[in-house]
């Protein structure tokens, strides 16, 4: 019993000592920007476990020395985490709905990011039947 | 020695019955996506020479491409490829699969809607890609491995996108900032010196420091002796302030590199290969790390140090003196 309590306290002590050694240590770490840091992918290979062990040795040394790639690593985990049960969500198909090509997709992107749309270019086109119909209806409002 | 392209395509020859046995299943399972291959091929080889050849001197074996092979998320690979090389149908999946997926990661992370829709504008753009080399369309896509989920792949993606536009916003602020890093890259603060008066005082106060030197570098030596992955599980937790059942998601997959090192000497692993991490267990890591860092630090103080074995316990009493009363830094700041 008295064992089990020294044990404990001895554990308490290490872990606070051992806690402000980290946030010294951390300080002292090289600045983050002399490190070549990990790849989006190695990342995302990391954090869902599925990286060989091969490649997890230095993957994981690396995090132990570069707190710029270990605070990426937890931000992803955190984000997987909040998104875990859309993770497993069946995207809802329309099975009448045809592919978009992607050129349409990204001709509207591209049209948002550069400034000039489709629909600002539709905007220029003059439909000829509407148009005429239009005429015809002026035509007869100002008869009238 | 690094193998060489020959090395590596004569292990993709051997593997070739599993490689076509993957991509045969893939195209039947997305027979529209119109991927060749040897651009499957290809994209494997692009994987294995540039993460598994340079990860160890040890030479590549069969076993390691088997292994890679079978942890390949195979179906968001041939997806991912398809993407790369434009193929309309595969975008077309992709775009019905991922894009509301993409908007809410997207819109989680960013400030306002508008930053949102314009990091996925970005992302998509980059997927698709606009530059050319060689006559070929530089993909974002043929960056992805499949090692990872194609999920968790544009999840790091867009989180990264994030990153790079609020920091367009703030030049000023560094990335560790940006990243809201804790402790790296961090000004050091001043301490002031403790006053010192008197001969006993200043006695006392040179028997401590020295006893705070050798503290330190017990401390230093016990965690540089640990493992780098019990070094991680630390800081992790210490320094991250990850909380158990993160870390726990973390080691989720039983095939992880990191749960299997923690696990390896225990039996438990062999009783129930695919049991789920609890907190629990993650704990007990934490605590054989706590149990050889004391070891170490105590071994440290005792045999390198000369210390008595009451010494060390002084060192400890102090050290936990000095936490408690936020002093001790000023003093292993200085050595």
């Amino acid at each position: 019993m008295a064992n089990t309590q020294q044990n404990d306290i001895q554990n308490a002590k290490i872990q606070g000592l051992l806690a402000r050694y980290l946030e010294l240590r951390s300080k002292q770490t090289p600045p983050t920007e002399l490190l070549s840091h990990l790849d989006e992918d190695t990342l995302n290979a990391f954090t869902e476990g599925r990286i060989l062990e091969r490649e997890a040795i230095p993957v994981v040394s690396h995090l132990s020395d570069c707190g710029f790639c270990r605070h990426r690593t937890v931000e992803l985990v955190r984000l997987d985490m909040h998104f875990a049960d859309l993770d497993e969500a069946v995207p809802f198909q329309d099975p009448a709905s045809e592919p978009v090509s992607v050129s349409s997709v990204l001709s509207g992107i591209l049209s948002r990011i550069f400034g000039t749309s489709e629909a600002a270019v539709f905007a220029h086109e003059e439909p000829k039947e509407e148009t005429e119909d239009e005429a015809a209806d002026d035509d007869e409002s100002s008869e009238k | 020695m690094s193998p060489t392209h020959t090395d590596i395509d004569k292990l993709l020859e051997s593997a070739d019955a599993e490689i076509t046995s993957i991509f045969e299943r893939c195209s039947e399972n997305a027979p529209n996506f119109g991927v060749r291959k040897d651009c499957f091929v290809e994209s494997l080889k692009r994987t294995i020479e540039k993460y598994l050849v340079p990860a160890s001197q040890t030479p590549l074996t069969q076993n390691d491409i088997s292994e890679f092979l079978s942890q390949l998320q195979t179906d968001d690979l041939f997806m991912a490829i398809g993407c790369s090389k434009g193929s309309e149908r595969a975008w077309w999946e992709f775009d019905q699969q991922h894009r509301s997926y993409m908007e809410r990661v997207a819109r989680h992370l960013a400030k306002t809607e508008i930053d949102a829709q314009e990091v996925i504008d970005q992302v998509y753009v980059e997927l698709y890609g606009t530059r050319v080399v060689d006559g070929e369309r530089q993909s974002k896509f043929a960056t992805y491995s499949g090692r990872g989920s194609l999920r968790g792949w544009l999840r790091t993606v867009i989180w990264h996108s994030i990153v790079d536009l609020h920091r367009a916003g703030h030049d000023e602020v560094s990335l560790d900032e940006m990243t809201e890093n804790v402790g790296e890259g961090a000004a050091q603060a001043g301490f002031a010196e403790q006053p010192i008066g008197g001969e006993d005082a200043m006695i006392d106060h040179l028997t401590r420091e020295r006893y705070r030197k050798v503290t330190l570098e017990a401390i230093g030596k016990a965690f540089g002796s640990l493992d780098p992955h019990e070094k991680l599980l630390l800081l992790y937790y210490h320094r991250e302030g990850m909380k158990l059942r993160e870390i726990a998601r973390l080691v989720e997959n039983e095939d992880s590199p990191l749960r299997g090192w923690f696990q390896r000497r225990s039996a438990n692993r062999d009783k129930e290969p695919s049991s789920r991490i609890h907190e629990s267990t993650i704990m007990r890591w934490l605590e054989k790390c706590y149990a050889r860092v004391l070891e170490t630090f105590r071994s440290e103080l005792t045999s390198v140090g000369g210390l008595k074995p009451e010494e060390a316990d002084i060192c400890m009493d102090l050290a936990l003196e000095d936490l408690a009363g936020g002093s001790i830094y000023q003093n292993l700041t200085a050595t």
